[in-house]
C-alpha cells in the first residue's frame, strides 16, 4: 500500500514550479519578467525551473522581439494544467484526510 | 511533508492565481463601459428609435474598438495575456440582448420590458463577468441589478423613475468597484 503523498508529482510539487503553473493556468501567456516579479525570484532560478517544467512538457518557451527588445512568452500546455489540477486535487484531499500538524 | 506545508503549498499556489487575474488586462471594465453605453442607448427609446439607431452604429464599433485597444495594450505592458475571445463572445451578446429587449417592448407595446430590459442586461452581463473573474463581489452587483430589474416591474415605475434608479444603482455600482479593486490592489504582498 503506498501513502497518499507519494501521488504528488516532484516536477511540480516544488514550489516556484507550482506557482509558474498556477500564473499560467488562468492566464493565456505571460513573460519572463512577470514571472520574475511575481514569484519573486532571480532569473537564473526562474530559468532553470522553466527548463524543467518544458521538459516535462507542462510549458511552452517562445522568444520575439518587441519593440527592439527581446521578450519570453511563457504558455501552459494542456498537460501542464491537467498536472497542475491534479497536484492541487491530491493536496486538497490529503488535507482533508489529515488533521492540523499530522504528517501527511 | 506536513499538513502545514500542504496547506502553504496550495496557499502560495492560490496568491499566484489571484495575482495573475487581477494583473490581467481586465478589458472587462471596458466592457462594464460598454453595457453603460447599452443602457445609455435603450433609455433613448423612449423618445424616438432613429436616435438609437445612429448611436448604436457610433457605439458599438468604438466600443468594441476601445475593448480591443484596452486590452492590447494593457497585455504588452503587463506581460500577461489573456483570451479576448469570451470578453467579446459578451459584448457582442450584450449589444444584441439590450437591442433586442428594447425593440421587443417597443414592437408590442409593452413600456416594462423597455424599461427592465437596460437592467437585466446589465445583470446578465456582470455575471458572465464574475464567472469569468470568480468574483463574488461581480456577481453580487450581477444580483442586485437583477434585483432591480425586478422592482421595476413590481412596482410599475414610470420610465424616469425607472431610469433614475438604474443610473442611480449603476453610478454607485462602479464607484463601489473601482474603490474596491483599488483597496483589493494595495493588499496584496
Amino acid at each position: 500500500m503506498t501513502h497518499p503523498s507519494s501521488a504528488l508529482d516532484d516536477t511540480i510539487h516544488q514550489r516556484v514550479r507550482l506557482g509558474i503553473l498556477a500564473v499560467l493556468s488562468e492566464s493565456r501567456r505571460a513573460d519572463f519578467a512577470y514571472l520574475k516579479d511575481v514569484l519573486e525570484v532571480t532569473a537564473g532560478n526562474l530559468s532553470q525551473h522553466l527548463a524543467v517544467l518544458e521538459e516535462a512538457g507542462h510549458v511552452q518557451i517562445a522568444k520575439s522581439f518587441e519593440d527592439k527588445r527581446s521578450r519570453t512568452w511563457v504558455t501552459v500546455t494542456r498537460r501542464g494544467r491537467a498536472a497542475l489540477a491534479s497536484e492541487v486535487a491530491i493536496m486538497r484531499a490529503l488535507l482533508d484526510g489529515l488533521g492540523s500538524g499530522q504528517r501527511a | 511533508m506536513n499538513a502545514d506545508e500542504v496547506r502553504e503549498s496550495l496557499a502560495f499556489s492560490e496568491y499566484a492565481r489571484k495575482r495573475a487575474r487581477d494583473d490581467m488586462g481586465r478589458p472587462w471594465l471596458a466592457l462594464v463601459l460598454l453595457a453603460s453605453l447599452s443602457v445609455v442607448s435603450l433609455s433613448l427609446t423612449d423618445a424616438s428609435t432613429s436616435p438609437t439607431v445612429l448611436f448604436w452604429v457610433f457605439a458599438g464599433p468604438v466600443g468594441a474598438g476601445a475593448i480591443a485597444l484596452y486590452a492590447h495594450r494593457r497585455n504588452r505592458s503587463s506581460g500577461i495575456d489573456s483570451s479576448p475571445l469570451a470578453y467579446v463572445a459578451i459584448t457582442v451578446g450584450l449589444l444584441i440582448l439590450s437591442y433586442t429587449a428594447g425593440k421587443i417592448g417597443f414592437a408590442f407595446h409593452i413600456p416594462g420590458i423597455s424599461r427592465f430590459g437596460p437592467a437585466f442586461v446589465a445583470a446578465v452581463g456582470y455575471f458572465a463577468l464574475a464567472w469569468i473573474e470568480r468574483s463574488w463581489m461581480v456577481a453580487a452587483i450581477s444580483f442586485s441589478l437583477l434585483a432591480i430589474a425586478i422592482a421595476i416591474i413590481g412596482f410599475d415605475f414610470n420610465p424616469q423613475q425607472s431610469t433614475a434608479l438604474v443610473f442611480g444603482l449603476y453610478g454607485i455600482t462602479l464607484l463601489a468597484v473601482g474603490f474596491s479593486m483599488r483597496a483589493a490592489r494595495r493588499q496584496l504582498p
